[in-house]
């Protein structure tokens, strides 16, 4: 209804030049029917799959060749820098390569926050973080498969609070490391800013990508970094000790308080879309 | 398959189908696939722009192997690992030299530079066998001349070095060396094929600069995950270019694993791409 007063010409319209998508329904039993739909989680499992497999590999593998006690040699391997530039280059790819297929979110976390913003529908949101929770499992899997021993010996590339951090320290690290990245995902995707900047999609993926490396600069240390669950859960169910499951819930906890303030700061805040959405009712009032 | 109801009345079609999120909807096609290409297209070989392309592919290989090998020797002659770029400036140099040559020869031959990206392409109908084993030859030979340059500069550290050739490292399984080039070969054959998608090129304005950068990335990130593991060939050249030229026994003993690996994982990624992704067989015959 809001549309079709939308559609008739009103001194109000004329000067935007962006066209807001309509809230997405709740549920949607239209797009169960097709096969985008199934597509989309296809390419959600096999991106989280790729996704922890490279990231969670180098992690490993830089912790072999820096183990000085076993061979490793000081400066060995790729660094903390270079498992940063794994987990934010890893998402740069493969949300360029799933952007047009399922949105690219490869994490839970981005899902919850665009479904709050009503940009996907519940169904579709809860399969995204089944399909990408089953993909982190899929990806750790290969890993230890391929090095079981030294998976194991070396932590498993499972996230846990560091010695000398407190569970909120760790928790509010999460909550705004995950802020960052999911408002970095609704600034490069926000239409408006496609329309003003004559915005090029495929840079979209980029500063997504950027936001997850400089929150793993900076929160390495402390977490191992979660801000996604997918990424901390695969990790958790394959390593499977105690230590990251007495912490596990603080990177569920985190992300998604993150996600939600990051979705609330960007729509009602930022794009005033409440307002706007009042403003609409007096419009129709008045015709 | 995807058939659209037709409704002409203005604004009723807008968003006949919800996009992702950001994207504005289409409500007709706009894009156009290229016919598969034949299996042999004799026609081409009298082009001089298929020649060039296979020279293009020979200078781009030789300058990858160049650039990437002596990287390697640079730091394994290195006195300690803090002294030297480390295993993360290697894999800049592979991620970043295949950034820079994709974008060079883009234009000219489709920037492959890998026997694996050529196979997966021509999997997906995309170049002709006889272009196919052309730029692979070329890549090869491109990659031998590469590592032989390295050679000449440094003949015995070359040797006593490793040579910068591809070999299963202590602790793995050949079977988790093979696991992994399968893999890493699907993250880079994938990445190429989403970056020149027809579908995506005429959706996103297609900024050309900026398809050699994810492939670049994938390069990169495959040799951060797996350099520990089988120092990464996901490109046939590249490892053939080093066994050649260094000529040990540990390096041929493995060097099945670069070939087989890359080209599984090169026809899983063709396989995904075009049966998942865009259900091209699915596709009614217009």
């Amino acid at each position: 209804m809001a549309k079709d007063v939308e559609a008739v010409p009103g001194e109000g319209f004329q000067t935007r030049d962006y066209q807001d998508p309509p809230p997405a329904p709740f549920i949607d039993g239209a797009e169960l029917k097709k096969w985008s739909f199934y597509r989309a989680v296809i390419a959600e499992f096999v991106a989280t799959l790729l996704f922890l497999y490279i990231t969670v590999l180098t992690v490993i593998g830089y912790k072999i060749q820096s183990d000085t006690d076993a061979g490793g040699v000081d400066c060995g391997g790729v660094g903390i820098l270079g498992i940063a530039w794994a987990f934010g280059g890893m998402i740069f790819i493969l949300v360029y390569c799933t952007a047009g297929i399922s949105g690219g979110h490869i994490n839970p976390a981005v899902t919850f926050g665009l479904f709050l913003a009503r940009k996907v529908s519940l169904p579709r949101a809860l399969l995204y973080i089944i399909a990408q929770c089953l993909g982190a499992i899929c990806g750790v899997g290969f890993v230890k498969a391929f090095q079981s021993s030294y998976y194991t010996r070396y932590g498993g590339g499972a996230n846990s609070l560091a010695d000398g951090y407190s569970t909120g320290t760790g928790l509010a690290a999460e909550i705004i490391g995950t802020f960052v990245l999911v408002y970095t995902v609704f600034s490069a995707t926000d239409p408006k800013r496609s329309a003003r900047d004559s915005h090029v999609p495929v840079l979209a993926p980029l500063p997504i990508g950027f936001a997850v490396f400089m929150v793993h600069l900076a929160t390495i240390p402390i977490t191992g970094t979660g801000i996604n669950p997918a990424r901390s859960f695969g990790a958790a169910v394959i390593y499977n000790k105690s230590k990251p499951w007495d912490d596990h819930w603080i990177f569920w906890v985190g992300p998604f308080i993150g996600a939600a303030i990051a979705a609330f700061y960007h729509q009602f805040v930022l794009r005033a879309s409440g307002s706007k959405s009042l403003g609409s009712f007096r419009s129709a009032a008045n015709v | 398959m995807e058939g659209k109801e037709e409704d002409v009345r203005v604004g009723a079609n807008k968003f006949p189908e919800r996009q992702p999120i950001g994207t504005s909807a289409q409500s007709d096609k706009d894009y156009k696939e290229p016919p598969p290409a034949p299996l042999f297209e004799p026609g081409e070989l009298a082009s001089w722009s298929f020649w060039r392309a296979g020279i293009a592919e020979f200078i781009a290989t030789f300058l990858f192997l160049y650039i990437t090998v002596l990287t390697v020797m640079g730091v394994k002659r290195s006195p300690n690992m803090c002294a030297s770029v480390g295993i993360q400036g290697i894999a800049w140099a592979f991620g970043g030299m295949i950034f820079a040559l994709v974008y060079c020869t883009a234009g000219i031959s489709g920037g492959h530079i890998n026997p694996a990206v050529t196979f997966g392409l021509f999997l997906a109908r995309k170049l002709s066998l006889t272009r196919a084993v052309y730029y692979i030859v070329m890549q090869c030979l491109g990659a031998i001349c590469g590592a032989g340059v390295v050679k000449g500069f440094q003949p015995k550290q070359y040797q006593a070095l490793g040579g910068g050739a591809n070999t299963i490292a202590h602790g793995y399984t050949k079977g988790s060396g093979l696991g992994a080039e399968i893999i890493g070969t699907f993250v880079l054959v994938y990445t190429v094929f989403s970056a020149t998608d027809a579908k995506r090129n005429a959706r996103d304005s297609h900024v050309p600069i900026l398809a050699p950068l994810p492939i670049g990335f994938a390069v990169f990130l495959v040799h951060l995950a797996t350099i520990p593991i089988t120092g990464t060939g996901i490109n046939p050249a590249r490892s053939l270019g080093a066994a050649i030229i260094f000529n040990k026994d540990n390096a041929w003993d493995d060097h099945w694993v670069f070939w087989v690996g890359p080209f599984i994982g090169a026809a899983l990624a063709a396989l995904y791409h075009v049966i998942v992704i865009r259900a091209i067989p699915f596709k009614s015959r217009s």
